[in-house]
């Protein structure tokens, strides 16, 4: 495919993104970030931010279908969950994930497995964006063209 | 999961020798501001919960800047804002957390923080932040 066609998808793509809020500027900031000096820079936090996640969901689940829910440790993964998606401009993500320490706060254990649900569809949506994104990157490096700035 | 050792972050250093200390849990959030000290041209040391910052000054070590996260195991930003003053650390310490409730806020000035910035951290908010305390 020709590059300008290349950038056009791309920047269309990553417009879809912002406009639908799976972004938020702090992502347009981590790619103002990237540089010579770091030239995968988004890759790599975002990178960080998937492994980091997906650790986390696993213990949210681990930890909610206990008997006795322990809500403070629930509570501290969300916030941990809530901090890195806010990093990387994962905006429904860390949208969610205040919903859900509202529901830690009043040890609601039906309100905090119904958040789960839902921040982990959001995730594995912002997941799939992002790597559709990082692909259509990698397209435009192949065919010999730069990616467009989307800001 | 938490551990309480500081690690040197990166050894660019400017022809000033700006340090700054960056207290906070999250890897993520740590890897951002890192890279946003880097482009300043600032040394950034990294702990990361309030304990390991408390120590690192008891160890000797000085810095021209303190971000200080709020929630962290083992010691909060609260405690260790109010620890490090009574130690007699005159360092700015910017206060940086997600939820931006005035009582937060109050608590962490009570504590002894020289300012309060809501997260995530961008470029912007830290050259307001290195300019008011003349480190740009």
């Amino acid at each position: 495919m020709e590059i300008g066609n290349l950038q056009r998808r791309y920047l269309d793509f990553a417009s879809t993104l912002f406009h639908e809020g799976f972004l938020d500027n702090q992502f347009t900031q981590l790619q103002q970030l990237q540089d010579e000096s770091s030239p995968e820079f988004v890759l790599e936090v975002v990178t960080l931010f998937f492994e980091d996640s997906e650790k986390l969901l696993d213990e949210l689940s681990r930890t909610l279908n206990q008997q006795a829910v322990d809500f403070k440790k629930v509570d501290a993964h969300v916030h941990q969950l809530k901090g890195s998606s806010a990093s990387i401009g994962a905006q429904r993500v860390k949208n969610v994930c205040v919903a859900f320490r509202n529901c830690c706060e009043e040890m609601n254990q039906e309100g905090c497995l119904r958040c789960l649900r839902q921040v982990r569809n959001e995730y594995f949506l912002v997941k799939n964006k992002l790597e559709t994104l990082f692909a259509l990157e990698q397209q435009i490096v192949a065919a010999g063209g730069s990616v467009p700035m989307m800001w | 999961m938490f551990c309480s050792s500081i690690r040197m972050a990166n050894s660019a250093v400017s022809s000033r020798g700006r340090r700054a200390l960056v207290v906070e849990d999250n890897a993520i959030i740590r890897v951002v501001v890192r890279k946003l000290m880097k482009e300043q041209g600032i040394v950034l040391e990294e702990a990361e919960n309030g304990k390991a910052a408390v120590e690192s000054v008891k160890d000797g070590k000085s810095y021209d800047l303190i971000l200080m996260d709020r929630e962290m195991s083992v010691m909060d930003g609260h405690e260790a804002t109010k620890q490090l003053r009574l130690l007699g650390v005159k360092t700015p310490i910017v206060a940086l957390s997600a939820d931006s409730q005035q009582c937060d806020r109050d608590l962490f000035l009570r504590a002894g923080a020289d300012e309060f910035v809501e997260k995530p951290l961008t470029k912007d908010k830290l050259a307001g932040i290195l300019s008011k305390y003349g480190l740009q």
